[in-house]
C-alpha cells in the first residue's frame, strides 16, 4: 500500500513555488510517477504531500528551434520524445536512449525531468543528455538558474537542485554539424532492463573532429569522460584512438558490484560497449 | 480412427473470458463485510521469538482479529507436517508470517502491523543444505521426530534431513569395476520462483454456525478441503471449497497454502470473510518458491558406450519446511537415472532443511532440477569415452522391454524415447558442419533427452459428470482446475465427439465447487488429461449408455441397434427415426404423453492402476503411472566478447500418445520452454549471508520477456498410443520444461568448448568461464 498522502495539483508554477515554499521536506513533486510511487509504496519514503506538475501548462511537451535547440519541459513523456522526428533524427543519441528506457507502457508515464532527477546512477538519459552538452532549467524561490547537466548530478540519488527549487525543463543545443550519436546499453537479459553498464557516444568529423562519451551504471554518477575527446582530435589511425579511448574510460570508471552484475564485468562491458559505439559510429569514417 | 473433434485444432473455449477481461479469479472477489489481511513478517533468517506485543495495533479504530502462532497450534501438511501458519516459537526464514491482521481495509491492515513490536533473539542459521548436512550444523526442526508424515517419507530425527530416498538396483560396487572409463561431476542449480501472474489469493469464513467456506486461488480444491479439515478438525461436510479461474499454479498453488491462515482470522473476527492476497514481494519472500540442488553424479561407463553403473547424490535446499520437498525429492529419486536404463544404480535423494524461504512444487517437480545434472552428465560421460552424445543416449535410451531403476519392466505403450531423440537430432542437423565462427559469435548445438511421471502417492482417483441439457447441449463437471493448460477444452472435445455434438454445444463447469463438483486428487503432476480424461471418457460412456436406454424404449428397437450423430440418437437403417438428444434430456416421453426414465447424468471415475509403495530401503516398486518421455535440442550463438547466448532455435519432441488439440499442445510448448530459458539464463534468488532474499521482485528476479525468446521453436508431436489412456494421450504439462537447460548447456559447450554446471548461465557467468578457459590455455 502506499501511504496516505495529500495530493495537490497547481495550475502555474508561481502556484507551485508557492506550495514548495509551504511544505518544504514534506513534499514531493510527481511527474510520471514511475520512481516516486515505488518509493512511497516501498516506504522508503513517506511525502505528506504529493503535488503533481501535471497541471501546469507551461510544463508540458517539447520544444525546438534551430537556434536554440531542443527544450524538454518536465512533464513531457518519453514516449512524446520517441515519437517526436526532431528527436529521431537530430538528437539520436537521446532517442536511442529513451528507446530502450523500461517498456513502451511504463513510457507513457515516466519523464526525461524525472529520469534525471531521479539521478540514479543507471539513469539510461543521463548518458545522452551528458554528451550533448545539456542544460537544466531550474526554478524556485528565488528565481531562476541554469545548470550544466554536467553540475547536475552529486551523488547517488543526489542533484545539486536546493530545497524549494525544481527542474522546468531540459535544454538541449543542436549538435555539431555532422554529429552521429547512440546509446549502447548492456542488461541482463534482452527484454526490459535497468542497465548494467550503459554507453552513450556523440561524434563527428565534419570539420571538427569530436568524440564524446558518457556511461551509466559504472560510477555513483552518470558520468562523462572527458579525457577521451582530446584523443580524436589527434592524429593517428582510428583503430589505434578508439583502443585508447576504450583504456581512458576503464581508468575513469568506479563500478561496484552489486545484484545487476559484477565490478569485473562491469569494466569490461564498458570497455566491449564504448568500443561498439565508436567503431559503429567513426566506422564509415 | 477419424474423429470429428479429438485431434482437431479447437480454439481455447475460455479464450473469449480471458481476452475480455471478465473471466473472475479469486483475487478480484469482493464479498459483504470482507475484511484484508496483512503480515508482519520475520527478518530474521532463523531466531527465537521472545516477545510480541500487538497491544498499539488493537487499538487502531477498523482492525478486527490479530493472530499469532500462539493461537493456532495447528499444523497444516499434505506429506509433512512441519508447518504453522505463524511461527511458533522461532522463525525459520526471512519473510515468514508471524502476526497476522484483519481489518476494514488493507491500509487499516498495514498500519495495524507498523505498530506490532517483536522481540528477537538471534539463532545461528543454516543456508546450504550441504552444510546443514554436518553433524554440527543448527538445526532447524528440533522437533522432527514428532511430526506426521506420509509414510513413504524418512526424515532423519535431530538432523536437517526431511526425508532420505534411497534407491539400491542391482550391485553398483561390481557395475563401476566392471567400467572402463568412470566420469565424476557436481552440479548446482538456486532457488527460484514460479512466478505465477496471479500471486497467491484466499478468502476464509468460519462461520457461527460451523460451516467454513473458501475461495481460493488454489489448484485442487478437494485437498484444500481435505487437508483443512485435518489441520483443523472440523468434518469435511462442513467446508466448502470454490476455486474459479487460476491467474498461473505452475504447481505453487498445489496443496495448501493460506487457506488455513485465512479461515482462522474469520473465526476471530466472528465470521466475517477475511480475504489475502499476496504482493510480489510475498510471492518471493513468504509464499512457497522451487527447492535448490546440488547433485554429484558418478558414471561408469563401458568403452562401447554402454553405462554399467550411477552413483547419485541429490541434495535438496529445501528451505524452512518441506513438506511438499520430501516428495520432491522422492520422485527426483524414484527417476534419477533420466530416461535410460543402468544395471546397476546406487541414488540418495536428500531433502534439506535450511533458513531459506521453503520449497513447493514447481513445474517439472524435481525433474528440471535433476535432468540439468543427468543430461550435463550424458554429454561429459559421451566425450569421456569420444562418443557423439546422441549415439550415445541412444545406445543406452530407456525402450519398451528395459528395467528402471526403480525396477519396472517398461511396457510396449510406454513411448518412445529414442523417436523424440532422433527426431530432435534431425531438425538441428545433427552431425552437419558447424557455421562458422563471425568476429566474436560462435554457434553449437545441443541436445539433452527426458522422461516424467506423475508424481503422487499410487492410489489417488479422480471422477467427472456430464449433464445431457433440454436443448441438447451437454455440461460437464470436473474438479481439474483451469490456469492456463487447456485441459478444459480437450475434455469439451471428448464430450462432443462421445456425443456426436459440436464443442460449442459443450460448457465445461469453469468454477469449481466441492459441495457440487466430483471429486479430482489434485490438478498436478502433468496427469489431469490422463487421469480426468478417463475419467470423463467413463462420465461420457456412462451418458451414452443411459440415452440408448431411454431412445431405445421409444423407438422400440434394441440399445445396440443405435447410434449418436448429429446431435441425435438414430437407429439404424432408419434415419428418418432420430431423436434429437435434447427431447430425451431430462427423460423420455411416449406417444401417450407418459414420461419414462429420467435426466441424462453420466458419471464416471478413473483410479490410478496398478502403482506399488516403494522399498524403503531400495526404492524397489511401481512409481509410474505412465512415463512420457522426450527430447528437446538447441541451437545457440554464443557472443565471446559479452558472454551473451542468443537461442535461435528451440526443438522439443514429446511422445504424447495423441495430441488431443494440437493448437493447445504447441501453446504448452512455448509456454514451457521459455520458462525452461528462464531459469537457465536468468532467474535465481540472490541472497545475502544473513539470509535476506536481495532480489524479491520483478527488476531483479529477472523472468523472460517477450524480446528474450527464441527466434524460432520446433515442437515435434510423437504419437505412440497408450493403452487405456484417453484416444492414447500422455500428459505433457510439465515436460516442455524439463531438458531446456541441458540442452542449452550442450549447445553452448559445443560452440565454445567451454562446459557450465551450474545454473543460471547469465550473461556475466559465461563471460567468466569463457575468460576462465582462456586463461587455461
Amino acid at each position: 500500500m502506499i501511504p496516505k498522502f495529500d495530493y495537490l495539483r497547481p495550475k502555474t508554477t508561481e502556484e507551485l513555488v508557492g506550495l514548495m515554499a509551504e511544505y518544504g521536506e514534506d513534499a514531493k513533486l510527481l511527474a510520471g510517477g514511475t520512481d516516486l510511487l515505488v518509493l512511497m509504496r516501498d516506504k522508503l519514503i513517506r511525502p505528506r504531500y504529493v503535488i503533481d506538475l501535471k497541471g501546469i501548462g507551461e510544463l508540458r511537451g517539447l520544444s525546438w528551434d534551430e537556434k536554440r535547440g531542443l527544450r524538454i519541459g518536465a512533464t513531457a513523456t518519453l514516449n512524446e520524445l520517441l515519437e517526436s522526428e526532431v528527436v529521431k533524427e537530430r538528437f539520436s543519441v537521446l532517442w536511442s536512449a529513451v528507446g530502450v528506457l523500461a517498456d513502451p507502457t511504463l513510457r507513457n508515464r515516466a519523464t526525461l525531468v524525472g529520469n534525471i532527477c531521479n539521478a540514479s546512477p543507471a539513469a539510461d538519459t543521463a548518458p545522452a543528455l551528458l554528451v550533448l552538452d545539456a542544460e537544466v532549467e531550474v526554478a524556485g524561490k528565488d528565481g531562476e538558474r541554469i545548470i550544466p547537466i554536467r553540475d547536475f548530478f552529486t551523488g547517488v540519488k543526489r542533484t545539486s537542485l536546493k530545497p524549494g527549487e525544481f527542474v522546468r525543463a531540459v535544454r538541449i543545443p543542436n549538435p555539431p554539424e555532422g554529429a552521429k550519436g547512440g546509446y549502447y546499453k548492456w542488461g541482463r537479459t534482452r527484454g526490459e532492463d535497468l542497465a548494467v553498464v550503459g554507453v552513450a557516444a556523440l561524434v563527428a568529423n565534419s570539420g571538427r573532429r569530436i568524440m564524446r562519451v558518457a556511461l551509466s551504471s559504472v560510477f555513483k554518477t552518470p558520468l562523462r569522460v572527458f579525457e577521451v575527446e582530446k584523443i580524436f582530435e589527434g592524429e593517428g589511425p582510428l583503430g589505434e584512438q578508439i583502443e585508447r579511448a576504450v583504456s581512458v574510460v576503464r581508468e575513469k570508471i568506479a563500478p561496484i558490484t552489486d545484484v545487476r552484475g559484477g565490478k569485473e564485468y562491469r569494466l569490461h562491458m564498458a570497455g566491449a560497449l564504448t568500443r561498439r559505439a565508436l567503431e559503429e559510429l567513426l566506422g564509415g569514417s | 480412427m477419424k474423429y470429428s473433434y479429438v485431434g482437431k485444432e479447437i480454439s481455447r473455449i475460455d479464450a473469449c473470458e480471458k481476452v475480455t477481461g471478465t473471466a473472475l479469479y479469486t483475487a478480484d472477489m469482493k464479498l459483504q463485510g470482507m475484511l484484508y489481511t496483512r503480515l508482519l513478517k520475520s527478518p530474521h533468517a532463523h531466531a527465537r521469538i521472545l516477545k510480541i506485543d500487538t497491544s498499539e495495533a488493537e487499538k487502531l479504530p477498523g482492525v478486527r482479529a490479530i493472530l499469532t502462532g500462539e493461537e493456532i497450534p495447528h499444523q497444516f501438511g499434505i506429506y509433512m507436517t512441519d508447518k504453522y501458519m505463524l511461527a511458533r516459537e522461532k522463525v525459520r526464514h526471512v519473510g515468514e508470517p508471524v502476526v497476522a491482521v484483519a481489518a476494514d481495509t488493507e491500509e487499516i491492515a498495514e498500519q495495524a502491523v507498523e505498530l506490532i513490536k517483536v522481540e528477537y533473539e538471534e539463532l545461528p542459521a543454516v543456508f546450504d543444505p550441504c552444510e546443514a548436512l554436518k553433524t554440527d550444523a543448527p538445526l532447524v526442526h528440533e522437533n522432527l521426530h514428532e511430526y506426521l508424515h506420509a509414510p513413504f517419507v524418512f526424515p532423519k530425527p535431530h538432523t536437517n534431513i526431511a526425508n532420505h530416498f534411497k534407491l539400491r538396483k542391482g550391485d553398483v560396487e561390481r557395475g563401476f569395476k566392471g567400467a572402463d572409463v568412470i566420469v565424476e561431476n557436481e552440479f548446482n542449480q538456486p532457488m527460484v520462483q514460479n512466478v505465477q501472474m496471479e500471486t497467491h489469493a484466499s478468502i476464509g469464513q468460519w462461520l457461527p454456525s460451523g460451516q467454513i467456506n473458501v475461495w481460493s486461488s488454489a489448484q485442487s480444491p478437494f485437498a484444500v478441503r481435505h487437508l483443512l479439515s485435518v489441520g483443523l478438525g472440523v468434518p469435511i461436510h462442513k467446508i466448502n471449497v470454490q476455486v474459479p479461474y487460476v491467474g498461473g499454479g505452475f504447481g505453487g498453488k498445489a496443496g495448501l497454502h493460506w487457506e488455513p491462515l485465512v479461515v482462522l482470522l474469520s473465526k476471530k473476527a466472528g465470521g466475517r470473510p477475511v480475504k489475502l492476497v499476496m504482493t510480489r514481494e510475498e510471492e518471493f519472500n513468504t509464499a512457497a518458491v522451487r527447492q535448490g540442488m546440488h547433485a554429484r553424479i558418478k558414471t561408469g561407463v563401458k568403452r562401447d558406450g554402454k553405462i554399467v553403473a550411477g552413483e547419485i547424490e541429490y541434495i535438496w535446499d529445501s528451505g524452512a519446511y518441506a513438506d511438499y520437498g520430501v516428495n520432491i525429492g522422492r520422485a527426483a529419486g524414484y527417476s534419477c537415472s533420466g530416461p535410460y536404463e543402468i544395471p546397476n544404480v546406487k541414488c540418495d535423494s536428500l531433502t534439506v532443511y535450511t533458513n531459506h524461504p521453503y520449497g513447493t512444487a514447481y513445474r517439472g517437480f524435481g525433474h528440471v532440477e535433476f535432468h540439468w545434472a543427468i543430461e550435463r552428465q550424458m554429454d561429459l560421460v559421451a566425450r569421456a569415452i569420444g562418443m557423439d552424445p546422441v549415439e550415445f543416449r541412444l545406445k543406452n535410451a530407456a525402450l519398451p522391454g528395459c528395467i528402471t531403476v526403480t525396477g519396472e519392466k517398461l511396457r510396449e505403450d510406454c513411448g518412445r524415447v529414442d523417436e523424440c531423440i532422433k527426431a530432435v537430432a534431425k531438425e538441428l542437423r545433427w552431425g552437419k558442419k558447424k557455421p562458422e565462427r563471425k568476429g566474436t559469435k560462435v554457434r553449437g548445438i545441443g541436445i539433452a533427452a527426458l522422461w516424467k511421471a506423475p508424481a503422487m502417492p499410487p492410489y489417488t482417483s479422480s471422477s467427472a459428470i456430464v449433464k445431457l441439457n433440454e436443448d441438447g447441449t451437454a455440461t460437464l463437471s470436473i474438479s481439474l482446475i483451469e490456469m492456463g493448460q487447456g485441459t478444459a477444452t480437450a475434455f469439451a472435445q471428448m464430450v462432443a465427439e462421445g456425443l456426436q455434438i459440436p464443442v460449442e454445444k459443450v460448457k465445461v463447469v469453469s468454477r469449481q465447487e466441492t459441495d457440487y463438483a466430483p471429486y479430482s486428487w489434485q490438478t498436478v503432476a502433468s496427469r489431469g488429461a490422463f487421469m480426468d480424461g478417463n475419467a470423463v471418457l467413463r462420465a461420457i460412456e456412462d451418458a451414452r449408455g443411459q440415452i440408448k436406454e431411454t431412445a431405445a424404449e421409444l423407438l422400440g428397437v434394441s440399445k445396440d441397434k443405435l447410434t449418436l450423430a448429429d446431435g441425435k440418437v438414430l437407429a439404424e437403417g432408419r434415419p428418418e427415426k432420430g431423436l434429437p438428444l435434447g427431447t430425451i434430456a431430462t427423460c423420455g416421453i411416449l406417444p401417450s404423453g407418459s414420461g419414462i426414465k429420467g435426466p441424462i447424468l453420466g458419471y464416471g471415475y478413473y483410479t490410478a492402476e496398478g502403482l506399488t509403495g516403494l522399498d524403503p530401503e531400495t526404492g524397489q516398486g511401481l512409481p509410474a503411472l505412465m512415463w512420457t518421455f522426450g527430447a528437446q535440442g538447441a541451437e545457440v550463438e554464443v557472443d565471446t566478447e559479452t558472454g551473451e547466448v542468443r537461442v535461435l532455435k528451440v526443438v522439443t519432441a514429446l511422445d504424447l500418445g495423441k495430441a488431443l488439440n494440437p493448437l493447445l499442445v504447441r501453446g504448452q510448448i512455448y509456454g514451457g520452454v521459455v520458462q525452461g530459458l528462464g531459469t537457465t539464463f536468468s532467474e535465481e534468488f540472490i541472497f545475502n549471508e544473513k539470509g535476506v532474499l536481495l532480489n524479491n521482485n520483478l527488476t531483479d528476479y529477472k523472468i523472460f520477456r517477450a524480446p528474450d525468446i527464441p527466434d524460432e521453436f520446433v515442437p515435434i508431436l510423437i504419437e505412440n498410443p497408450k493403452h487405456n489412456a484417453p484416444y492414447g494421450a500422455r500428459g505433457i504439462g510439465e515436460h516442455p520444461t524439463i531438458s531446456i537447460g541441458p540442452a542449452v548447456a550442450n549447445a553452448i559447450y559445443d560452440a565454445t568448448g567451454v562446459d557450465l554446471y551450474d545454473l543460471p548461465m547469465s550473461r556475466e557467468k559465461v563471460w567468466l568461464e569463457l575468460k576462465r578457459a582462456e586463461g587455461r590455455k
